[in-house]
């Protein structure tokens, strides 16, 4: 292990940003804990379980943080390295976007389109077979679970599904 | 497992969606065009559930759509109806059964709701046989054992509720006073939980509705005392509050409700088919296994009665020391 | 001798045409919303409800146990196929079941869950059959503080389940915990880390984070190579477990059937923990341990077993004492009631027909599994021919109806989304998942024990100790928590020992 992947005490080593950020959660557990009161031990209150857990959660997100800063560990970018790193994080957009999309699209306007993107952007099928792909598994679901299983999917503004 | 158990705010985002766009007046006319969610404050299998699961069944058949039970236990049988009005759309598509815990909570704590304000009540249906049980192997042969081990040792009878604040806690609690006697609480999420704590005698009793009728049957827990105004027919020999010398009826009515703002046309159409399923002799059977009998009452007199019940809990609560503070 | 002639009465009744044609609905029907993930046997029991009301309760509830018992069957074909678990029971069965498909070992996997599946009904039934009476002692001897140990026990077994660091396990179990106390309080009814927000009131679904951080994290992960478009690196060899395959999963199915039995029995999470302990176990008894998590059978096969045998034992308390361990136990035993029946400790006595009549037409119903399942192997591993082009699309498609259908609600798809998203980053930073499941599921349970149990000893801990079968489950804990610092210790001690000698 060379200094660029292997890193101490820098900002880029990414076992310190785990902890950091587990030790920030535990905080923030403990002071919820505290906050929805521990109660006595005769009768534990809301709070008395979070409270521990988040007392836990500090002490081995401090044990991450120790080791990460004597024994070190892989710097922030070496995890990405040699992937395609842009290609999980269209999948992200792209679920996000639908995510917003769904309530006021519903299911049916929104799950094509993005069954249209997945097929095309990550590893691009042949338009001849992802539109028939897109458009006729969401509706052939639908149909199921509308008329089989009596569920009723989001049929957004338009009303549509 | 809990959370995996339970089915969450069934139907009631999808409404939200629909709500949207969907005029209100049609939607009314039409009503019910899919299933409705039914939420039952208690775990699956109690003698709410079951006697809601039969009510249910008749009522959807009036209805034309089936009615889908979401047990969404916890809180006393606050959860369910908690979330309700917080979450559900006013389409009637989401209802709830309304325990008394939904009037009395509030008054011992900060709650999420407001009884007065949050719900659209819509008709009032049946009441619950409390009893007081212990294992068949325990020392206490009566309810005059108990006293008496009570108050040689205060604080370490335990009994077993199905939650905090439940009429069932409430009750134990005026009954000790009354005795003078201390009790400590555990409070279950519901029946199925507090029969099996009594029966392994991990509570020393149960305190719940009539759950408890098929193991008191088999010899396994014995009835110490019922909380009905007269004797059970099925349990001639148990007595009553009033006869062990405590003045009180405890019988926890009940009756379903949709969040606030729900159409009258909508609350008149549920309000009908729940009525007719009150007369149906499968639901009457169902209810008789539990003890329990029907108690109609339509929507005006269900307002009232929430109005008239929400005063007299205050009362109990205020006197008991539990009101918050 | 009487269990004999009442085996036979009920093989009398399960064999009447009409009970085999319900019995038969219900396995298709459990079959199929089983490998759907999301749409559980409680929805298709619920839905279902009404219509066995037609019938004689004889069939009525012989069609919601094949729903039942046929959805655990389906439930680990997805788990396997794609890492996307369709309920808790089967997450265990992605750590390996998806590695072994990886490897072109699908039809192997699928195999032995099938066969595994089929021992443990079998056995559960006979057992049942047997000793139901006597075993609901057990049920009920469990109470608050034997179920905070047990489930102290479960998170425990979660130290087995990592491949990587102990502190990154136990923080994301601690993760795990606190997720699953959002919502309200299950003894005082107010809100905990809802964040003022109405949809956190009810907690966070199980469904939406098992899917978001197995399935969609896995597909963002497998989006990053851009050589292996197929999910398989080599060819399938396989489709039925091979003699090699059988002789290693005879010892865990045998163990895990047990297991899951006894464990199936309590109400509460019996099946979720038998699965994780019954790897937890066979990790530990393994000759080579570091085979888990990279496709053994073994831990496929003992966590299979675990929980079908755990289907079978959760009748014991319902059927004996009329205590549904389970949601699902709850709705049989509402369907019971409709039907003018009620289960308790007088239904076998009262309606022995009756009771007879299910168990044996669950044994029927077990072998339909069987010859319906291994079939459709064939087919399950051919859609893993697919190339992952399609089929990634797929299965976030999936995913997102699946978690849709279990709540009917936006909301958890956004909630998968999210996890999905969080998952990804977790796992590309070496936190693994499985932790912070078994964690979620526990934690509450074993908080709202820990409380009742401190309340009925006023707050005396001892009580956990002073309880025999607490302690005997909190010794185990400690067992497993040393143990593994053992051969460490010792192999420390020889190396100095050597040093010395030198």
């Amino acid at each position: 292990m060379n200094d660029q992947t292997n890193v101490k005490l820098r900002l880029s080593n990414s076992e310190l940003w785990g902890g950091v950020i587990g030790l920030a959660l535990g905080g923030f557990v403990i002071w919820s804990g505290l906050k929805l009161k521990l109660g006595t031990i005769n009768d534990p209150g809301s709070g008395y379980v979070l409270f521990y857990t988040g007392i836990l959660m500090c002490v081995f997100a401090g044990s991450i943080i120790v080791s990460a800063i004597t024994e070190g560990g892989p710097t922030l970018a070496s995890r990405w390295e040699n992937v395609r790193w842009s290609k999980p994080l269209l999948l992200i957009a792209c679920l996000v976007a639908f995510s917003v999309a769904l309530e006021p699209l519903g299911f049916l306007l929104s799950s094509i389109p993005l069954m249209l993107l997945l097929l095309r952007l990550i590893d691009p099928v042949r338009w001849t077979l992802a539109i028939p792909v897109a458009v006729l598994v969401p509706m052939g679901m639908w149909w199921v679970l509308k008329r089989l299983l009596l569920i009723q999917l989001p049929s957004g503004l338009f009303g549509i599904g | 497992m809990s959370r995996y158990r339970l089915k969450t705010i069934a139907f009631a985002a999808m409404h939200a969606v629909m709500g949207v766009l969907l005029p209100t007046a049609a939607s009314a006319q039409d009503y019910p065009t899919k299933p409705i969610t039914l939420i039952v404050p208690w775990p699956a299998g109690g003698s709410t559930d079951i006697s809601m699961r039969a009510i249910a069944d008749s009522a959807s058949k009036v209805l034309g759509q089936p009615i889908v039970i979401d047990n969404k236990a916890g809180g006393g049988g606050t959860v369910g109806p908690a979330t309700m009005a917080a979450a559900a759309k006013p389409d009637g598509y989401t209802i709830s059964q309304i325990p008394i815990t939904v009037f009395r909570l509030p008054l011992m704590q900060e709650v999420s709701w407001d009884p007065a304000k949050d719900f659209t009540y819509i008709v009032h249906l049946t009441g619950y046989t409390f009893g007081v049980t212990t294992n068949s192997e325990s020392q206490f042969k009566s309810w005059k054992d108990v006293v008496e081990f009570a108050k040689a040792n205060p604080g370490k009878v335990t009994y077993a509720t199905p939650g905090a604040g439940t009429s069932l806690h409430i009750g134990m609690e005026q009954i000790a006073g009354m005795a003078g006697i201390k009790l400590t609480q555990v409070p279950f999420k519901g029946g199925a939980e507090t029969n099996a704590a009594v029966l392994g005698q991990h509570t020393m009793l149960q305190a719940d509705s009539t759950g408890w009728r098929p193991l008191v049957d088999a010899g396994k827990l014995r009835l110490l005392m019922v909380w009905t105004g007269t004797r059970s027919p099925n349990y001639p020999d148990v007595p009553t509050l009033k006869e062990l010398g405590y003045p009180m009826v405890y019988d926890s009515p009940f009756g379903i409700a949709g969040p606030k703002g729900l159409d009258p046309k909508i609350v008149a159409k549920l309000h009908d088919a729940f009525k007719k399923a009150l007369d149906d002799p499968a639901v009457i059977a169902t209810l008789a296994k539990f003890d329990m009998v029907p108690n109609y009452k339509n929507t005006e007199d269900y307002k009232k009665f929430v109005v008239e019940v929400t005063e007299s809990e205050r009362k109990v609560i205020d006197s008991l020391g539990l009101a918050k503070k | 001798m009487d269990t004999l002639v009442n085996v036979a009465h009920g093989f009398g009744v399960a064999l009447l045409p009409i009970n085999l044609l319900y019995c038969f609905i219900g396995v298709f029907i459990g079959t199929l919303v089983g490998v759907l993930p999301g749409i559980g046997p409680i929805s298709a029991m619920s839905l279902l409800l009404p219509v066995t009301l037609s019938g004689t309760p004889e069939s009525g509830i012989i069609m919601m146990a094949g729903i039942y018992y046929g959805s655990m069957y389906g439930g680990s074909t997805t788990s396997i196929l794609v890492n996307i678990p369709g309920e808790a029971a089967s997450v265990v069965t992605c750590i390996d079941g998806h590695q072994m498909a990886k490897q072109g070992r699908a039809g192997p996997a699928l195999g032995i869950s099938a066969f595994g599946s089929f021992i443990a009904g079998t056995f559960a039934l006979i057992a049942l059959m047997l000793v139901a009476p006597k075993l609901a002692s057990v049920a009920i001897a469990f109470g608050p503080a034997e179920y905070f140990s047990l489930m102290v026990l479960g998170l425990v077994v979660l130290t087995f389940l990592t491949q990587g660091s102990m502190p990154k396990a136990l923080l994301m179990a601690c993760i795990g915990v606190v997720l699953g106390l959002i919502g309200l309080d299950s003894i005082t009814a107010q809100p905990r880390l809802t964040f003022g927000r109405m949809e956190l009131i009810d907690g966070i679904g199980l469904v939406p984070v098992v899917m978001g951080l197995f399935g969609v994290a896995e597909v963002l992960l497998n989006t990053e190579q851009a050589i292996k478009r197929d999910i398989i690196n080599t060819k399938i060899t396989h489709l039925l477990p091979s003699k090699e395959d059988l002789k290693a999963s005879a010892g865990p199915v045998g163990r895990g059937t047990i297991l899951g039995f006894f464990l199936g029995i309590l109400p509460g999470g019996g099946a979720v923990v038998a699965s994780f302990a019954s790897y937890a176990l066979e990790k530990r008894l393994s000759k080579t341990p570091e085979r888990f998590g990279h496709g053994a059978i073994e831990g496929v096969a003992g966590p299979e077993s675990a929980n079908n045998a755990a289907a079978g034992g959760a009748f014991i308390p319902l059927m004996t004492l009329g205590i549904p361990p389970n949601v699902v136990m709850a709705l049989l035993l509402g369907a019971f009631v409709i039907h003018g029946l009620q289960p308790g400790p007088l239904l076998i006595t009262q309606n022995p027909g009756l009771f007879w009549g299910i168990v044996a037409s669950m044994y029927i119903g077990n072998v339909m599994l069987l010859v319906l399942n291994l079939p459709m192997i064939g087919m399950w591993v051919q859609l893993l021919k697919l190339p992952y082009n399609i089929l990634f699309p797929l299965i976030i498609l999936f995913t997102i109806l699946g978690v849709y259908c279990s709540s009917n609600n936006v909301f958890d798809v956004y909630v998968m989304i999210a996890f999905g998203i969080i998952g990804y980053f977790m796992r590309k930073l070496g936190y693994e998942p499985a932790p912070l499941v078994l964690a979620f599921v526990l934690g509450p349970m074993m908080e709202n024990n820990l409380r009742k149990s401190l309340i009925l000893s006023q707050g005396d801990l001892w009580t956990f100790v002073q309880r025999p079968i607490s302690a005997v489950c909190l010794a185990f804990a400690m067992v497993l928590l040393i143990a593994p610092l053992l051969p460490a210790l010792r192999k420390k001690r020889e190396l100095v020992a050597l040093d010395e000698g030198a």
